[in-house]
């Protein structure tokens, strides 16, 4: 059982569901200024910057398709934009060789505000009109400012998740080698 | 700078290809992937049931945080509503029973003839862009998808999602909703006049129509219908008197309805109406805009008769063998119209009726389109 539990796979899918649970439930019914917080956003971006940009993108991949799985929209679009926004996250911090934990922040609030831009962009181009309005500024700077704030949380929950050991974290990023 | 691999690119390209994929399964509506949402669904409903009992706590506490002055305030405005339409309540209510009597007569549908279900919304929608809530009833109770959805106010939205025990229900502002809709504008004032004479229920119905040149009259003598008398309440007299009735569109003198069982002696009001004086109708097409923006109604058909469509015109289902909802629905009223060039017709902006940021319990209307019955 332990073993199975250090298992990035099943640490993710545990986490997910869970934070997905408190996506639909209470998350959904505390809304900051008329816009629901995007936490799922936020641990996809958090899972680039704790693992990095492939590991980013594949988590958030996986995120976004558990999210897809309870929503209306068309099955995938929110995982190519929570894959997306592992994927930036990765590559902004891969700039970096220090990472204090005001940049993993910024990082996820930026990553978390391309990607509610993406979301609605994404969703024009496969048919779904009415998304893309100027509110999408106001979701996009509440859901970047949440999310930056979870930030210093959804960083260490997602390097247990992506089970990413210390040696491991403290290791320069593998882009840097190739 | 950080560069990247083949197989990096590779693996960005897989999921981007997985994500095209999905996409077009879905929206060509794949039975797989239905498939594959109801097992998660149904995996995760005990996970999403617990989470939202351990979080209830936090959830009212938020909400009595942020929301307690601005619900003080909506209570008492509420208050002072309820006041102001309670006369009125009752002035529609015989209305409204003289509306189903002649729509039961010439064999129409209406919206007491249908089934319905009470739910409780459960969940909102966890995202910004889709709006829709979650109901806790489901196939178990007979809702299929595209039933529309109501409460006390008017239309809410349309069933998208069913599972066993709940439902998601997308709302009429979410920007893939449509329904046809019919647009009637109110009459400053209806002519007509009001007879009362006396007769006995059992005895006869019937129907006269007269033209009288130029303008045509109907007079309709409803003597014991055809309904279902046990529907009908014991007699039952309201009294019209006083009230003030400027805002309907029959403005006939106050009078007193009375609605009696069959083989009883009763009052039979008989109100003659000008048709050329009866309100309009117009139809087009509701679609919804999100959550920021007021629902459209578009390619308006509009009539010599109709005229102009004015601010304040009620929007209404409009029904028909195809329309997910029935006829006669309230959704709202015009609150804006912008004109277009050519023959493009208006597009009219509408004020939903129903608050669907304050919804509790809603009906789903056991309806099916005749061609898909």
């Amino acid at each position: 059982m332990i073993e199975l539990l250090n298992r990035s796979v099943v640490r993710l899918t545990l986490v997910g569901l869970l934070v997905l649970a408190l996506q639909t439930t209470l998350v959904a019914e505390m809304s900051v200024a008329g816009v629901v917080a995007q936490i799922m956003l936020c641990l996809a971006a958090a899972s680039g910057v704790s693992g990095g940009s492939e590991r980013g993108a594949l988590a958030g991949f996986a995120l976004g398709l558990m999210f897809d799985l309870v929503l209306s929209s068309p099955l995938g679009l929110t995982a190519l934009v929570y894959g997306l926004a592992g994927f930036l996250a990765g590559y902004i911090e891969s700039l970096s060789v220090e990472h204090p934990w005001w940049l993993s922040s910024l990082v996820v609030g930026a990553s978390s505000a391309v990607a509610t831009f993406a979301h609605p962009v994404l969703a024009n181009w496969v048919g779904l009109e009415g998304w893309l309005t100027v509110r999408v500024f106001k979701i996009a700077l509440v859901v970047s400012l949440v999310n930056a704030a979870l930030a210093p949380l959804a960083v260490p929950l997602m390097r247990w998740s992506l089970a990413i050991r210390r040696m491991e974290r403290m290791a320069p990023p593998p882009e840097i080698f190739l | 700078m950080p560069r990247y691999s083949v197989s990096r690119r590779r693996a960005m390209l897989i999921l981007a290809l997985t994500t095209v994929l999905l996409v077009t399964l879905d929206l060509q509506g794949n039975g797989a992937v239905s498939g594959i949402r109801r097992v998660f669904s149904t995996a995760f409903r005990p996970v999403q049931d617990a989470v939202r009992v351990v979080t209830r706590p936090v959830e009212n506490a938020w909400r009595g945080i942020t929301e307690y002055d601005e619900l003080k305030a909506e209570n008492q405005a509420l208050q002072d509503r309820v006041d102001q339409q309670e006369g009125a309540f009752i002035a529609a209510l015989a209305t409204t029973r003289d509306a189903q009597e002649l729509l039961a007569l010439n064999g129409i549908d209406n919206l007491t003839d249908i089934s319905s279900v009470t739910a409780q919304v459960i969940g909102e929608g966890p995202t910004n862009f889709s709006q829709t809530v979650e109901i806790g009833q489901g196939s178990d109770d007979g809702i299929r998808v595209g039933m529309p959805v109501v409460n006390a106010a008017g239309l809410i939205g349309k069933i998208t999602e069913v599972f066993p025990n709940r439902s998601i229900v997308m709302l009429v502002t979410d920007a893939s909703y449509s329904v046809p809709v019919q647009i009637v504008n109110l009459t400053e004032e209806v002519a007509s006049t009001t007879s009362t004479s006396t007769s006995t229920t059992s005895t006869s119905t019937s129907t006269t129509t007269s033209t009288v040149a130029p303008r045509s009259t109907t007079s309709t003598s409803v003597a014991g219908s055809p309904i279902d008398s046990s529907t009908l309440a014991p007699t039952t007299t309201i009294d019209l008197t006083g009230l003030d009735l400027s805002g309907f569109v029959t403005t006939a003198p106050p009078t007193v309805v009375t609605i009696a069982p069959p083989d009883t002696t009763r009052s039979i009001t008989t109100t003659t109406i000008d048709i050329d004086d009866l309100p309009a109708v117009e139809t087009g097409a509701l679609r919804g805009r999100g959550v920021d923006r007021a629902p459209l109604v578009e390619f308006i058909e509009q009539s010599s008769r109709f005229g102009e469509v004015r601010v304040g015109a009620v929007v209404v289902t409009a029904g028909g063998s195809q329309s997910l909802a029935p006829r006669g629905i309230v959704v709202g009223r015009v609150v804006k119209i912008v004109e277009r060039l050519g023959t493009a017709g208006a597009i009219l902006e509408v004020r939903l009726s129903a608050r669907l940021d304050t919804l509790n319990f809603v009906r789903v209307l056991l309806y099916q389109p005749t061609v898909s019955r």
